[in-house]
């Protein structure tokens, strides 16, 4: 709608812009041109096609804009005329990015140059936001004869004038070249006068303007209305004592998502096999040049009924002979199409009060998502009367409350919780969703503040409780951490420290600046910066620990918490043998000793011979029992019913094997079935349970599992292929 | 293909589908639960007769079987997946599988296997009606045992080992309930006593949880050191080492039996998942715990529709398996050939997998505290998405426990919480989090006494979360008006003063499974929907009817001065208000419309009549137009044209 825009970038090409100026590595141009990919990309990436971008050229060594007829326009060239910007315009554009011979060229034309192409792209009358952007060194020749008709016909388009230049002075950003050339130094005067002419003007340098990319940019989107409707206390249509305000809800917090990324495949050129293109693609590091190289992948279903007679004992049905439905457990309700909404509620429009609480008896922690506002209908000053009345007096009286809301017939109620917020003239309620009963799982949780043992006593001193110096040491480690007041705000007073309007989303912004440099940089590898505002609160504050060092030291003295080593964890897990009452099962069954793992108890049996074996012989010979059984079981599977069997089988033997550092005896089993799967000897084609063998991380030990074995993670990926040898 | 572990978690937590399992993780994330009934004379005596309307009805067995009926009904709504099986232990009658009924020789003696363990089916559902509700036993399966010699529990035992070994292979979690009221079932038999201890162990090593849900009779105490306790495992390292107490069931204290079953049960329904374990907590440089996280909130949605296939003799879950294809030849595409790209001005492109895999680097995942703030700082509406519960775990750094504790204390004493950097899991995205205190159960000033004491991982939104709202500069009600609200909202307390979810099932799911039920079972339709979360319009009309009357009265009274106020000051601004023109007078003479459409006609209805007679109306914005609408109680649904021609109807009609 309003928000069209027309933009010109005007680029200083000129030969003293391929110099590395300042102690930088990098040309000037390349630096320049980092804000301005930047700020196109953010264009390319929107795909809008009311967004126009331009692009001039000056100081180029050919010239080519539609004024070149006239004195002074020389040297100036159009790179892009103006229209919507695509991924391949920006390739293009990005062949022509390259400095020039060439030291003439005026900026002051180009600007008028670029006037005129706005002007003509985005008439007077029509509502754009219209803008130059130039970036210069400003080593070039500049007129300044005609700064007033200029500015005014700027003025007059409502173009705004941003002009940013390599290593310009900056008192604001605290910036000032040392030894600066003469010429610039003038030019820099004439080009701020320019701009201070303008309404609308920007006169920076462009070291900010880098840093300043650093900073997320947050997508604005509209307010989006999620009720218009009645806020009820009572029913208005069975009582007239009933109290009815029209109200509006909109959106509080919308959870924002980074960019999808799609399923693709790479085309195919002709008709060639897949493994062709499987190969372009993996040659290419990055977008194809040519680009459109890529297809989207679509999935198509298929359906599979059961059915003892086929062959795997299932068959394929058609898609059109199947009939929508529900499960309920295991069997299918079958519902026809005329009944659809059968299961479904009948709800009407609804947003009613049910009753009120206390604020002390709510917790937060059990809202179950994102938060609306509500606000009175406009322009309605019974309702806006009655909702302040219910906003003052919640506030007043320290309540919250509970209301049932359907946000259109038919839809599913929700309870939610509305809160009241009181600003200087602004009051509205706030409203999170609640869990309903289904919503709860009660997980049974020890208590925190005493132990309880076996026969029901009550500790409260314990290792697993805090000492009173432990206490003692947490309260002044959370004191001394306080960040309430750590941060500043504009004006350089303390402020909140990771204010929400200070915090942005790692992973939003990370995809975008990733999917920007991309597309600049097709063949450069991307490397996520492991600082930068993105990573800011990944950490606490370097001054915030030195300041409350000595309260973190005590903490830690304290505290004594001790890193248990990782070897040292599947041995705590076996003292666990006993039952409650500490009984040595193993000593029973030692009196019986069972000597042969039987199929039906295999686990059990398995794991008992492991626990009493005393040499190395007993444990081969259980693991060659286990072997057996875990091969009968696949032989004599119908299908793949006992497959997850035998990955359970072959799980506890990977485990245990693992465990008794003898990784050595479960890899060679697996040679030999590898061996007996690829040659079909186990009862058929098992092709399927050795995917999902390898799917389950089943495969090889690897060295990085067992110090003992010696076979590498890629001689284990490799081993999982079926089809070599 | 048979993916189910990945699909479960889909289930979990739809935001986080493309993280990975965690490492090593090859069990599939289902539960499988046997319900072990003691069926003896004990257990099937009817509770002493009682005039009283609270007073038990049922017996031991029946209550047994109306809480496993309830539970298997709540399964299928909350874990579709999950399997369900019920045994009956010490009959007269044996079945196992397809054995015959009652015929002798059966490998397990006085077990009789009621419904084998399976995602439960619709038969199963019935059969358990009809013997709980209906008392209908045809296969008199409900008689104990008439001979001196009673069940073996080494049979009992084993029995339920061949049913999660052949039913459940591979689930992450297997639990036998076993719900008995005799603690000594083998009184000085000492070698069925070992050979329990040893059928006991086989489960323990096979990875089944024995849960036993004892019943007290009569006062007794049930004991467990005289059986139970050579058959029940506890891993110590579970829960910072605490033990979880066993509580007996017992009728009295104004609970039924059934009550105070199904609430020792409900407690254990769910299997204790952790959605992610050992997570490192750093409290500062050098200061690192460990704990696990878990979903204790959870949105439960009516399950999606499927397909069924009609043609066989009974319908059949008809199960879909996708095949890639290439969108523009259309030909099949193996996985090996799928990339992930993104789309960007038009075209795609693309990062290979290790730059994939920067782009997820996070630099580990963790839970980091940067701070702490007063828990005021909180803003009532910075909520995105649910919240983890946390709960020290000892297996990675001992003292975890206290440490947790001793922050737990602190947040709650100061009214602090933590402010911190979690990536919960391996690819997971960088959240920040409150650190939140919730207060022990039995505290009275919990305000969720149905949620356990912990800490609490709140997820904050980002500045990329926030939406703008036009904030119009709104009138505060006079201190009268409040005045009369008070009493109001005073008198319309929730029971207790607390929101308690238990007493708000979820309308629309119940509805869905029990229309599905009552057609699975081939029973009536019910024809009205229980949903109690409608209001008691009744109750607040009777408690607070009089003093709403008489806060709408003054609100009126209001109202009318305030109109005549804003309408002049209005006029005032409409008259030199020339820098923003168009919109505001326009919308001014909406609202205009609707104060005099209020008092009875006058000049604004005139402007519209006006307006409809010179066919301007249609020169407004939808916006303004749906204003007007709104604030004649007409519907603002519909595209401009519609909202136009309502309009000019209305005033047609009205004018």
């Amino acid at each position: 709608m309003a928000d069209k825009e027309a933009t010109v970038y005007i680029v200083d090409l000129g030969s003293s812009m391929g110099e590395c100026h300042n102690g930088r590595v990098e040309s000037d141009l390349d630096w320049s041109m980092r804000y301005i990919w930047d700020k196109i990309c953010t264009t390319v990436a929107a795909s809008r096609k009311t967004w126009l971008v331009g692009v001039l050229g000056l100081r180029t060594d050919n010239t080519s804009n539609p004024l070149q007829e006239n004195d002074g326009y020389e040297n100036i060239s159009v790179l892009q005329e103006i229209g919507p910007m695509t991924m391949t315009s920006l390739k293009e554009l990005q062949g022509s990015i390259k400095a020039s011979e060439s030291m003439s060229g005026d900026a002051i034309s180009a600007i008028i140059v670029a006037t005129d192409m706005i002007g003509k792209a985005a008439p007077k009358r029509l509502k754009f936001k219209r803008r130059i952007i130039l970036v210069t060194d400003a080593q070039g020749p500049i007129d300044s004869d005609d700064f007033d008709d200029i500015s005014n016909q700027i003025n007059d388009l409502g173009i705004e004038l941003i002009i940013i230049g390599v290593d310009f002075d900056d008192p604001d950003y605290g910036f000032k070249e040392e030894d600066k050339p003469s010429i610039k130094a003038n030019n820099e005067k004439l080009l701020q006068s320019l701009v201070d002419k303008c309404e609308n003007g920007v006169f920076g340098t462009i070291a900010q303007a880098v840093e300043e990319l650093e900073m997320p940019r947050v997508k604005p989107v509209k307010p989006y209305k999620t009720y218009d409707g009645p806020l009820t206390l009572g029913d208005p249509s069975l009582y007239e004592s009933a109290i009815s305000i029209n109200v509006e809800r909109y959106f509080k917090t919308k959870q924002a998502r980074p960019v999808a990324a799609s399923t693709v495949v790479v085309k195919s050129e002709t008709d060639g096999g897949p493994s062709q293109s499987t190969q372009t693609l993996d040659d290419m590091d990055g977008i194809e040049a040519t680009g459109g190289n890529f297809a989207a992948v679509k999935n198509a279903r298929t359906y599979r009924v059961n059915d003892p007679d086929a062959p795997g004992g299932k068959k394929d049905v058609e898609f059109e002979s199947l009939a929508k439905g529900y499960e309920y457990g295991r069997t299918a309700v079958h519902i026809s199409e005329s009944e659809y909404n059968i299961t479904k509620l009948e709800t009407v429009k609804d947003f009613s009060i049910i009753g009120f609480i206390p604020m002390d008896k709510y917790e937060p922690v059990i809202n179950m998502g994102e938060a609306c506002v509500i606000m009175a209908r406009k322009f309605s000053e019974k309702d806006e009367l009655t909702l302040s009345a219910l906003i003052h007096t919640l506030y007043e009286v320290e309540s919250y409350a509970v209301a049932r809301f359907v946000a259109k017939d038919t839809k599913e109620p929700q309870l939610l919780l509305l809160m009241p917020s009181i600003e200087p003239d602004f009051e509205c309620l706030y409203d999170v969703p609640l869990p309903f009963a289904e919503d709860v799982r009660t997980y049974q949780f020890p208590p925190l503040d005493k132990v309880i043992t076996i026969t029901g006593g009550v500790l409260t001193k314990h290792r697993l409780l805090p000492t009173d110096d432990l206490s003692q040491a947490m309260s002044d480690y959370v004191d001394a951490m306080d960040i309430s007041t750590l941060g500043t705000d504009d004006e350089g007073n303390p402020a909140e420290y990771a204010a929400i309007d200070d915090t942005y989303s790692p992973i939003i912004h990370r995809v975008n600046q990733a999917i920007r440099f991309r597309a600049v940089h097709s063949d450069e590898p991307f490397e996520a910066p492991t600082g930068g505002v993105l990573m800011r609160y990944a950490q606490p504050s370097q001054d915030l620990i030195k300041k409350a060092k000595s309260e973190i030291d005590a903490l830690i003295e304290a505290a004594d918490v001790k890193k248990v080593p990782p070897k040292a964890k599947g041995k705590r897990a076996r003292e666990a043998n006993k039952p409650m009452s500490g009984l040595d099962v193993d000593a029973l069954l030692g009196q019986n000793k069972r000597t042969k793992i039987s199929a039906d108890n295999a686990i059990p049996e398995f794991k008992q011979a492991l626990n009493s074996s005393e040499d190395v012989k007993q444990i081969e010979e259980a693991a060659k029992q286990m072997g057996e059984v875990i091969r009968s079981i696949i032989a004599s599977s119908t299908g793949d019913s006992g497959y997850d069997r035998a990955l359970e089988n072959l799980g506890v033997m990977r485990g245990e094997l693992i465990a008794l550092e003898e990784p050595g005896l479960y890899n060679s089993f697996l040679e030999d079935l590898k061996e007996k799967v690829r040659d079909e000897k186990l009862g058929g084609d098992r092709k399927l349970l050795w995917w999902k063998l390898g799917k389950s991380g089943l495969g090889l030990v690897t060295d990085r599992e067992s110090d003992i074995s010696t076979v590498t993670q890629t001689a284990a990926e490799e081993f999982q292929r079926l089809s070599k040898k | 293909m048979g993916d189910r572990g990945h699909e479960y978690r889909r289930d979990e937590d739809e935001d986080e589908a493309d993280e990975e399992m965690d490492e090593s993780d090859f069990k599939s994330q289902k539960d499988a639960v046997i319900f072990a009934i003691d069926v003896s004379k004990s257990m099937l005596k009817p509770p002493p007769a009682s005039d009283s309307k609270k007073a038990d009805k049922d017996s031991a067995v029946a209550a047994s079987l109306k809480c496993a009926y309830q539970i298997m009904q709540q399964r299928i709504i909350s874990q579709p997946k999950d399997m369900m099986g019920i045994l009956f232990f010490g009959t007269e009658k044996s079945k196992f599988r397809d054995e015959a009924n009652g015929r002798g020789g059966s490998g397990y003696p006085h077990c009789y296997l009621f419904a084998d363990l399976d995602v439960p089916a619709a038969e199963d559902v019935k059969a358990l009606k009809d013997l709980v509700e209906e008392g209908e036993d045809p296969d008199e399966v409900l008689t104990p045992a008439s001979g001196s010699e009673g069940v073996a529990m080494a049979n009992v035992l084993f029995c339920a080992n061949q049913i999660f070994t052949t039913n459940a292979p591979n689930f992450g979690s297997r639990r036998l309930f076993i719900i008995t009221d005799n603690d000594d079932p083998h009184h000085g038999d000492k070698t069925a006593r070992s050979a329990a201890a040893v059928r006991a162990k086989d489960l323990y090593d096979l990875g089944v949880v024995i849960e036993l849900f004892p019943i007290s009779r009569e006062g007794d105490k049930f004991d467990l050191s005289k059986f139970y306790d050579d058959i029940i495992y506890r891993d110590p390292a579970a829960d910072g080492g605490n033990a979880e107490e066993i509580k007996s069931s017992k009728s009295g204290d104004g609970l039924t039996l059934l009550t105070s079953l199904i609430s020792n049960i409900n407690s254990k329904q769910t299997p204790k998942r952790a959605y992610f374990s050992n997570l490192p907590m750093e409290l500062a440089p050098g200061m690192t715990i460990s704990v696990n996280g878990y979903i204790l909130l959870h949105s439960q949605k009516p399950a999606r529709t499927c397909y069924i296939w009609l043609d066989g003799e009974k319908p059949q879950l008809a199960t879909g398996e996708t095949t890639r294809v290439d969108a523009d030849s259309t030909r099949a595409v193996d996985k090996s050939e799928v990339k992930k790209a993104y789309k960007f001005g038009g075209e795609y492109v693309y990062f290979s997998p290790e730059e994939q895999k920067t782009l997820k680097d996070w630099g580990g995942k963790g839970l980091r505290i940067i701070g702490f703030k007063p828990r005021s700082m909180l803003p009532s509406w910075a909520s995105v998405k649910k919240s983890f519960f946390i709960f020290p775990s000892e297996a990675d750094y001992v003292g975890s426990t206290r440490v947790f504790s001793a922050l737990w204390q602190k947040l709650l004493k100061s009214e602090k919480m933590a402010i911190a950097w979690l990536v919960s899991r391996t690819n997971a995205n960088p959240l920040l989090v409150a650190v939140l205190p919730t207060k022990a159960q039995t505290d009275d000033e919990s305000g969720t006494p149905f949620l356990p004491a912990g800490l609490w991982l709140y997820p904050l939104p980002f500045a990329d979360d926030l939406r703008e709202i036009d904030r119009k500069e709104t009138i505060k009600c006079s201190n009268e008006l409040i005045d009369r609200m008070r009493p109001i909202v005073q008198n319309l307390q929730l029971p207790k003063a607390m929101y308690n979810p238990a007493k708000y099932p979820n309308p629309a799911l119940q509805w869905h499974y029990k229309i599905l039920q009552a057609l699975a079972l081939e029973e009536e339709v019910p024809e009205h929907p229980e949903d109690a979360t409608k209001p008691k319009y009744k109750a607040i009309n009777n408690r607070v009817g009089g003093y709403m009357v008489e806060f709408k009265e003054k609100v009126e009274e209001e109202a009318g001065g305030l109109q005549k106020s804003r309408a002049t000051k209005r006029e005032l601004e409409d008259d030199d208000d020339d820098a923003r023109p168009a919109k505001k007078s326009k919308a001014a003479a909406g609202s205009k419309g609707k104060a005099d459409g209020a008092n009875g006609g006058g000049s604004s209805n005139a402007q519209l009549k006006k307006a409809v007679e010179q066919q301007t109306l249609s020169k407004m914005k939808v916006n303004e137009l749906k204003d007007i609408l709104g604030a004649k109680g007409l519907s603002t649904a519909g595209k401009k044209a519609d909202l136009v021609e309502r309009l000019e109807q209305w005033v047609e009609e009205n004018v």
